[in-house]
């Protein structure tokens, strides 16, 4: 018994580099990928773990100083960094509950199958992240795997239950039918974009206001390639932070390699993820063969669409000049700013194109992302501190994670007084699942 | 060797399965490739130095003047031979 317990400490002490290797190993071996198959893509994720690692120190010893050399300036204090999505699933991954948490979020799919209340099929076992975190988060603070579980749960069943229900759009504006979108980056957007796209609907005059922009990509495009938008940050930084020219122009270069560099560690998690992803596919696909299920896929697969990109391009510059006024919002965006059209695809999706509404509630959600960022962002860094990531005196933060409203709520509703909050969640949940099912009933006995 | 780029929203996700799996299929049937991956907002600026684009969504954003083929089979994994053979096809032109 001794001895187990000195090698568990032993892992537990080397950290997620370490951790993952094996915990990843064990999932795979469950879902029955071969041994040597399985420890690859353990070791994989490991390597992508180190990665991400080298390329947040980098980050963080070049704009850290930069972002607090333009607080004391100008006073615009943006001083938590945003260190894109792809950080954070990393810090997800390397959680010692994670495995718990995969099988706890797979087996609430496939029981929500059985007892025919979702449609979706979702063996996307990467995108797994969005709701895993938040159970983490949760038993990070309350010390609790059974609350960490359940707050996992919940977000399963609200990302099926809004992929169900958003799968109209996605075969309707995006011409995908068959598909939904499991993803929470996307589908966090729609709790802001369906009571909005409602008043806007009904202040008169809005829906004449509309208008395209011809050529934005030409004028804007810059605002959609990750290492020019990384370049003109970083120079734009420096410059505030009255850097001589040559460190702007460093900082410049640094951040277009940050911007770079990050998707392709995180890509690294994807690769090594992807075996356990098709064995989980194959194996749930037998088991509901015959049966017509919406196949969960990343929302990567609408943001293509020329609204959604021409929205973002737009929402991108308006959000950096938003952060710098918006009261309460202490998140410096950037490494996020590249995904913004998943934040903003279901909504353009919504207002069939509305370039007018889009730009509103596209606003909103980042608003929303900016705010819940800065309210999680001690706990997040504490966390991403505590599983290896090497942060310094830097806060942290993503456009995902517990910033998405829905993962934000979930995430309060879990850690403040459980007798009060969880009774509250229940309930909307349920209201919405309600007037969501009757409005169902109600289109399909129209048509 | 033939240049494919694999596109899909973030560069990351969907666009490393298709890539993993045209890679594997082009090993099997002696296709030489060199596969790359990018986000859908910069296609426009990378197609040129390519042979074929696929793409992991519906790719309505702009024009290129390279062959495109829609991938979405290989993640649903219905149609998807059919999709890799179209690839194959495609590549060794």
């Amino acid at each position: 018994m001794q001895i187990f317990y000195s090698i568990f400490n032993v892992i537990l002490d080397a950290g997620a580099t370490v951790m993952l290797p094996i915990i990843i190993t064990i999932v795979g071996l469950v879902f029955g990928v071969r041994l040597g198959k399985a420890f690859r893509s353990g070791l994989m994720l490991g390597i992508g773990f180190a990665g991400i690692n080298l390329v947040i120190n980098m980050m963080k010893s070049s704009i850290g100083p930069a972002a607090q050399a333009m607080v004391e300036n100008f006073g615009i204090h943006l001083d938590i960094l945003d260190v894109g999505w792809g950080s954070i699933a990393a810090v997800t991954w390397a959680s010692p509950i994670i495995a718990l948490l995969i099988f706890a979020i797979l087996a609430t799919n496939i029981i929500m199958l059985v007892l025919k209340i979702t449609d979706t099929l979702d063996v996307d076992i990467w995108n797994y992240h969005h709701m895993a975190i938040v159970g983490i988060l949760v038993y990070y603070v309350t010390k609790n795997v059974f609350l960490g579980v359940s707050a996992s749960v919940v977000m399963a069943v609200i990302s099926f239950k809004l992929s169900d229900w958003t799968a109209p759009l996605v075969e309707d504006f995006f011409g995908i039918p068959g598909v939904s979108l499991p993803t929470m980056s996307a589908l966090s957007s729609v709790i802001i974009a369906a009571p909005l796209n409602w008043v806007l609907d009904r202040i008169p005059g809005v829906d004449k206001l509309d208008f395209s922009v011809k050529d934005a990509k030409k004028y804007l495009g810059i605002f959609g390639e990750p290492m020019m938008l990384g370049l003109i940050f970083g120079c734009v930084i420096g410059a505030l932070a009255r850097y001589s020219v040559s460190e702007i122009l460093t900082l410049g270069v640094n951040m277009a390699a940050v911007m770079v560099l990050i998707p392709k560690m995180t890509s690294l998690f994807m690769e090594g993820l992807m075996p356990i992803s098709d064995a989980a596919k194959k194996f749930c696909q037998e088991k509901f063969k015959g049966r017509n299920l919406l196949i969960g896929l990343d929302a990567a697969i609408v943001v293509g669409n020329p609204d959604v990109i021409t929205t973002s391009l737009i929402v991108i510059p308006l959000t950096i000049l938003m952060a710098a006024i918006l009261p309460g919002n202490r998140v410096l965006p950037f490494a996020d700013l590249a995904v913004v059209t998943f934040r903003v695809a279901l909504p353009v999706a919504m207002t069939k194109g509305n370039l007018f509404k889009n730009i509103i509630i596209g606003l909103f959600c980042t608003a929303a992302i900016l705010l819940a960022g800065t309210v999680t962002s001690p706990i997040l860094t504490a966390l991403a501190t505590e599983v290896g990531l090497d942060l310094g005196s830097n806060m942290i933060t993503s456009f995902a994670g517990p910033s998405l409203t829905v993962s934000y709520l979930i995430y309060t509703a879990f850690t403040g007084n459980l007798f009060i909050s969880i009774p509250v969640m229940v309930l909307v949940i349920g209201a919405i699942w309600f007037m969501m099912a009757r409005k169902g009933r109600r289109s399909m006995a129209e048509a | 060797m033939k240049r494919v780029l694999v596109a899909c929203g973030n560069g990351i996700a969907t666009s490393t399965v298709v890539a993993t799996k045209i890679r594997e299929k082009c090993e099997e049937n002696g296709v030489a490739v060199t596969v790359n991956q990018c986000k859908l907002l910069e296609v426009e600026s990378k197609a040129d130095d390519y042979d074929l684009l696929v793409t992991t969504g519906k790719f309505t954003g702009g024009t290129v003047t390279i062959p495109v083929i829609t991938a979405i089979s290989l993640l649903t994994g219905i149609g998807e031979d059919a999709t890799l053979e179209q690839i194959v096809e495609e590549l060794k032109k």
